[in-house]
């Protein structure tokens, strides 16, 4: 068990199972563009990493 | 007429320990646990909280020296900014449910960010604020720690993701599953609508069509086989894979049973402006705190007897129309604007535990003023509603109505008489006056010029 403390709202065994899978492979997508945007850094481009307390809000 | 107390504990504030609403004095407050005190902490010390009020994306609250609603268990008391109107998700267009799942998924990177993450992810927690979504349950936020995966994650499925696609890709109607599913619509239920091409949507096939699956299979196991942790990459990358997949998602508010509606009117221009400059002299005179448009089309009369100072909440039944107007709310940034979706011959009603979390439509009234223009003929003719029960169904939802009478003689009339016997005998102006006088003062009775329709002015008695 991975909470703590345990959430008030049941999360359910098959989402968390599936979360899990999911969010390994989309982490690891992640982790590539960050190492992508390190190497374009390397080579002077500039990043645009988006970053999120300085957009506005979503709508 | 309300379900809720004036004062005491909100019908709809159970779920969470972590606190409560309750009002006194028909004021809201929210009263904070003990158990929740590290949250909040964090929350208000972390800068998190000053952000996200900051970008409109968390209602504001002030702290006050109140008495708890229970002491024992009470922190502190709060009392947040009063919401203008509640709206629930069934009755939003595609966009504002839209607008609302990404406002909590940015509220959630932002989280983050500050070592907190959302621990719901409920439709009911976002309201329209100034015209904006935001979120209203201060209460929302947990700690944070690396490994763990996103409790809220099936919640935001099922309310967001789920209704959304199921109305961009099948039909907009189906947000109407919100109304009977009130935890969000079952995943696998979604999974077998959709069509089946969406199983070569990424998003949509791993977050409902694969998790449907998994719930089905896993569905009752025990805790402990929910091995495994998450890093903060792999939570990041879930949370940004289901805000490329919502913001994918479009609908078009395309054929439309009203969308050109004043074209195909027997409107004079004379008459439509006639009207406008009635109800912008009734509004201004009455100054009410908040109209309700009873069949708003995009809201065009909403807009007149807003004028900047009322609140208009502007329903349609047709989800084309409260679309329109909502991007048409976004383009003007108008915060005293709510559209909403609406079919005035079945509304909204009270629904959840013991029906009383989800108030009905009658009990998050009455209004101050309604305007019911261009309507009566749809609910007296087309849905056979006597005119007294139409007075009296009035008089419950509002103080003052600015009611069009359309005559039978009117064109749209005889549309609705062409193919059916008339059994309205009473359906004249003499008998809709005789109906609506037991209910209602008539304060003015006016013909619309280059019409013969009358639109009157009548205060509630």
């Amino acid at each position: 068990m991975h909470f703590a403390p345990l959430p008030y709202l049941d999360p359910g065994s098959g989402s968390f199972l599936i979360q899990l899978l999911i969010a390994a492979l989309l982490g690891a997508g992640v982790a590539l563009r960050a190492s992508w945007s390190r190497i374009k850094g390397f080579f002077g481009k500039k990043t645009e990493a988006a970053d999120e307390d300085d957009d506005d809000a979503t709508n | 007429m309300t379900t809720q107390p004036t004062d005491g504990q909100l019908s709809a504030s159970f779920r969470d320990p972590s606190g409560f609403l309750f009002s006194r004095d028909g004021v809201l407050y929210r009263q904070v646990n003990h158990k929740y005190e590290q949250e909040y902490t964090r929350l208000m010390e972390s800068g998190l909280y000053e952000k996200l009020v900051k970008v409109g994306l968390l209602v504001p609250h002030l702290e006050v020296d109140q008495e708890p609603a229970e002491k024992e268990a009470a922190l502190k008391v709060i009392q947040p900014e009063r919401v203008s109107f509640i709206s629930y998700p069934y009755e939003w267009s595609f966009g504002q449910l839209k607008d609302a799942a990404l406002t909590t998924l940015s509220i959630q990177k932002r989280a983050l960010k500050q070592g907190m993450s959302l621990k719901d992810a409920s439709a009911y927690n976002i309201q329209f604020v100034r015209g904006k979504a935001a979120l209203i349950d201060t209460l929302s936020f947990a700690l944070y720690k690396e490994g763990q995966p996103w409790v809220a994650y099936r919640q935001f499925c099922q309310h967001f993701l789920a209704p959304l696609a199921l109305m961009a890709l099948k039909d907009v109607r189906l947000s109407q599953l919100l109304r009977v599913y009130i935890d969000g619509v079952p995943l696998d239920l979604a999974s077998e609508l959709l069509p089946l091409s969406t199983h070569l949507n990424f998003g949509l096939l791993t977050h409902i069509h694969l998790h449907a699956g998994a719930q089905k299979k896993y569905a009752g196991e025990e805790v402990k086989s929910r091995g495994g942790s998450m890093s903060r990459q792999a939570l990041t990358g879930l949370i940004e894979s289901l805000e490329s997949t919502i913001k994918k998602l479009e609908w078009k508010p395309g054929g439309t049973e009203w969308g050109n509606y004043y074209d195909i009117t027997n409107y004079s221009d004379a008459a439509f402006e006639h009207k406008k400059q009635l109800v912008s002299e009734w509004t201004k005179r009455l100054q009410p705190a908040q109209v309700w448009d009873l069949g708003a089309n995009n809201g065009v009369f909403s807009r007149v007897a807003s004028d900047g100072t009322s609140y208009v909440v502007s329903w349609d039944i047709d989800p084309t129309a409260v679309e329109q107007n909502y991007r048409q709310v976004k383009v003007e940034k108008n915060d005293k604007l709510l559209p909403l979706l609406l079919d005035l011959t079945n509304p909204s009603p009270a629904i959840g535990w013991a029906n009383r979390e989800r108030d009905s439509f009658g009990a998050r009234g009455p209004a101050d003023m309604a305007l019911a223009l261009a309507v009566i003929h749809h609910l007296a003719i087309s849905n056979n509603v006597p005119l007294s029960q139409l007075a009296d169904f009035f008089a419950e939802t509002t103080k003052w109505l600015v009611i069009e009478f359309v005559p039978k003689s009117d064109s749209q009339v005889k549309k609705l008489l062409a193919s059916r016997e008339d059994i309205f005998p009473t359906y004249t102006r003499e008998g809709f006056e005789a109906a609506f006088k037991k209910r209602f003062k008539i304060h003015e009775a006016v013909s619309v010029n280059e019409s013969e329709r009358v639109l009157y002015l009548l205060e509630s008695v």
